[in-house]
């Protein structure tokens, strides 16, 4: 055990039992936030690998076409879900650990709560994988995790992940809620904002999702409820996870405040109230009622209103320190990151129109849009705090501060030509698809643009591997790191 | 915490709440909050041919999954009515209960393979999709057991197959996941073989002297229909054959042989009957408005 794993005594907090800021980094268990990352790196690459072989299916190249438990169509399951809750989750909780406490100067919860969260998270991973695997999958997009009931019924056959789910974000949230509702009281960072909500929008998401579409309701509506859970679990955790968390790590690493409290809160409300809103607009020009899907499509044209005021901030607070960009990698990351985020949104806004629904529905444009979100955006941001954090966790330099960089561009070369590809695929398919042109004659079509993508793809898994080998040697390596290194240069004026 | 940001956290909940009420419970409260969901016994009642087809083409495999439907009423009085017997409501109650079974077993099956990430089940009134699939999708035809969760899909790698059911034959489906490219060069389509066990089944070869006038093959083994899960069956199945034969042919007899072949497993039935229910059942509500 090191000294940031010992618990603080009581003595050494303030008078409302906030810590000075001299001991404050005692408040880090590092160990533990180590652990999460390797666990969320672990998961990038089994997701990303299971990914490139799914892809491979599309040139009729699948490696395993007679495993039924390793076969494509159960292996799309792992990728997407092992990203959502192996990596992003790890990653995000892993964060949360350094953030938290540095931000509230409040110890979590509990350390020993938190090993407990890390193992039966991982638990929860595996067995959700696993589940898919043996076919217990739920119909559910982005909940295809197990309900471990026989369908339709509550006779148990396989281990009840949902619902081991829904604790384990109920126990995240008590732990990070414990330092986050004691620094309510005091000032109000928009970071804690955007935490707080999220750690409580995944659980309500989460559980009614899971639940209503499974039990409660058929056809239209529980397709609406989908839609709902599809849209919540990106715009009510991952994305207030990350923007509270880049709110936390641009301004540390740039030594910059924010450019504009006041647009950091318009932001954060008008998350909360339009994006929950754009729910039904996964399922348009479908037997919903047309009132809804009206409501779901402007409300989603007023995201990029607020995505916007958001962007706008961060870009502000960098005036100057354009730099940054170049000089410090991390920070490189983020605001690529921010660019795609951009980007997505306001393909959002274009293409929830009617007109371009019909066409780009059902093909390949969504997964390049999903992988836009989730990789471009969300990952980007992971990626970024992760290597920021990595020295200071490991107290280690760099193995390779080279392969950081082949990192960054393998995966971000590999995004853009993998999205640039799927948007054509898909512009293209849904142009036959009007058009009457027999099916074979599309699916042959689309092969040249499969292979592009298998491609991409297979830069992308390749950037992470070098990434996770850097990561790993880093750790086995003592040579001291000294943080000034990367300290960005501030400007002179 | 003080008042203000108490309001403010029950305003975070608000915003999820109204979300949820807005676009989940409103629509559900103007569709199917308005008529009851069709079960799956009530959506099973019309047995379509191609389940009873099932039940002649893979006997074996039907009465292991379904034992005594078959002599309970034949398959083929099932779809004819070959007259009186008072037994025969019984029977298709039987029947009735094999086949929803198959549904929701198929429907499973469906869910855990991810057809469901490949394949669309809802019609678009745009795109001319009513022109290739069929009728645009309503929620009254969704509003039933077996959409629950609903697999209306996100992208059609394959075609729409919400009006599947009887557009292709049963042994064409055996064939598609056997290996799709068979039937549909080119598809990327991955092949299930789990769906299929190992059997057994009779063939003959010919006459040498036939084979010789003819120019076919003697060695060529000449498929029998039927395949048993057994070799202990096959071979009762062949001394039947044999002491069926006219004593002037009882020289076929030797010809006949028990080879290894496949047969679709309860798995691949419950999914092809699955397959051929699709867009088959039709609501009889009609409180819908439009
Ligand atoms: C990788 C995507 C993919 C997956 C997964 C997939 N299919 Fe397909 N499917 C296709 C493609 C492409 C075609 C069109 C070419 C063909 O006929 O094989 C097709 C065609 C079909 C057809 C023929 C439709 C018609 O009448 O023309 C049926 C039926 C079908 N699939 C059922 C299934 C079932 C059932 C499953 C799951 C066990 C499944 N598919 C999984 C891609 C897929």
């Amino acid at each position: 055990m090191t000294t940031a794993d010992i618990p603080l005594p009581d003595d050494a907090a303030g008078d409302d039992g906030a810590v000075e800021s001299a001991n404050i980094g005692d408040l880090v268990h590092k160990r533990l936030i180590k652990a999460h990352f390797t666990f969320a790196v672990v998961f990038l690459l089994t997701s990303m690998t299971a990914g490139f072989l799914v892809s491979l299916n599309f040139l009729n190249h699948y490696p395993f076409p007679d495993v039924p438990w390793l076969s494509s169509g159960r292996l799309r399951f792992l990728h997407t879900n092992e990203i959502a809750y192996g990596f992003l989750v790890n990653a995000f909780v892993g964060a949360m650990y350094y953030a938290v406490p540095r931000m509230t100067g409040r110890p979590v919860a509990s350390l020993k709560l938190g090993w407990f969260i890390f193992f039966v998270w991982q638990i929860i991973v595996f067995s959700a994988s696993v589940g898919q695997a043996l076919g217990f999958a739920q119909g559910v997009e982005w909940g295809e995790t197990p309900t471990g009931f026989r369908p339709g019924s509550f006779d148990l056959q396989y281990i009840p992940v949902d619902l081991l789910v829904a604790v384990g974000a109920l126990l995240v949230a008590f732990q990070f809620l414990m330092p986050l509702a004691k620094a309510f009281n005091k000032r109000l960072y928009v970071t804690g904002w955007y935490l707080t909500s999220g750690l409580i929008w995944l659980i309500l998401t989460y559980v009614m999702g899971n639940v209503l579409p499974e039990w409660g309701m058929p056809g239209a509506s529980g397709a609406a409820t989908a839609g709902l859970f599809i849209h919540d679990l990106v715009g009510l955790f991952v994305t207030p996870m990350g923007w509270g968390l880049m709110y936390f790590f641009v301004p540390i690493i740039l030594r910059t405040p924010m450019w504009s409290h006041a647009l950091s809160v318009i932001g954060f409300w008008a998350l909360a109230f339009f994006y929950p809103l754009n729910g039904v607009h996964h399922f348009l020009l479908s037997s919903i009622p047309m009132s809804v899907q009206y409501g779901a499509v402007i409300s989603t044209m007023a995201v990029e209103i607020v995505v916007t005021t958001v962007v706008v901030n961060f870009f502000a607070t960098m005036w100057g320190q354009g730099h940054a960009l170049r000089s410090n990698l991390p920070i490189r990351w983020f605001y690529t990151g921010m660019v795609f985020y951009f980007i997505t949104c306001l393909q959002c806004a274009f293409h929830t129109s009617l007109t371009m629904q019909a066409i780009i529905h059902f093909t390949d444009w969504v997964p390049g849009h999903a992988h836009l979100v989730m990789l471009g955006v969300f990952a980007f941001w992971n990626f970024g705090i992760i290597t920021w954090l990595w020295p200071r966790l490991t107290g280690n330099e760099w193995h390779s501060r080279r392969l950081n960089h082949w990192h960054y561009w393998l995966t971000l070369i590999g995004l853009v030509i993998m999205f640039v590809d799927l948007l054509a695929a898909g512009v293209i398919h849904g142009n036959m698809l009007r058009d009457l042109v027999p099916w074979m004659v599309i699916v042959e079509a689309m092969k040249p643009y499969w292979g592009v993508r298998t491609f991409a793809g297979g830069m992308i898994l390749i950037g992470q591997i070098l990434w996770a080998y850097n990561l790993w040697k880093t750790a086995r390596t003592p040579k001291p790191y000294d943080y000034r290194v990367d300290l960005v240069a501030q400007e002179v004026n | 915490m003080d008042r203000i940001q108490s309001i403010l956290s029950v305003a975070g909940v608000g915003c999820f709440a109204l979300a949820f009420v807005l676009s989940a419970v409103y629509p559900w409260a103007i569709t199917s909050g308005t008529v009851t969901e069709a079960t799956i016994a009530e959506v099973a009642e019309r047995i379509t041919p191609e389940f009873v087809d099932l039940a002649e083409r893979y006997p074996a495999e039907f009465d292991r999954a379904h034992p005594g439907v078959r002599e309970a009423l034949t398959p083929q009085s099932v779809l004819a009515d070959l007259g009186g017997s008072g037994d025969r409501e019984a029977g298709l109650a039987a029947w009735r209960e094999a086949h929803a079974k198959s549904l929701r077993r198929g429907r499973d099956i469906y869910v855990a393979e991810g057809c469901w990430h490949c394949h669309s089940q809802y019609v678009r009134p745009v795109s001319n999709e009513d022109i290739r699939f069929g009728p645009v999708s309503t929620w009254l035809q969704d509003n039933n057991a077996l959409q629950r969760p609903v697999m209306w899909g996100t992208r059609r790698v394959g075609p729409d197959l919400t009006y599947e059911g009887g557009l292709r034959s049963n042994d064409w489906h055996a064939a598609h996941f056997w290996e799709p490219r068979n039937v549909s060069p080119g598809s990327v389509m991955p092949r299930f073989r789990w769906f299929f066990e190992e059997g057994f089944r009779l063939s003959r070869t010919i006459d040498p002297s036939i084979a010789e006038r003819t120019g076919l093959a003697p060695e060529t083994e000449y498929p029998i229909a039927g395949v048993y899960l057994t070799q202990a069956d096959a071979e009762a199945a062949r001394q039947r054959h044999i002491d069926a034969l006219p004593s002037a042919l009882r020289a076929e007899g030797e010809r006949l042989n028990v080879t290894p072949a496949r047969t679709l497993n309860s798995d691949g039935l419950s999914l092809i009957a699955y397959l051929q229910w699709l867009g088959t059942w039709q609501p009889t509500a009609t409180s819908q408005e439009d």
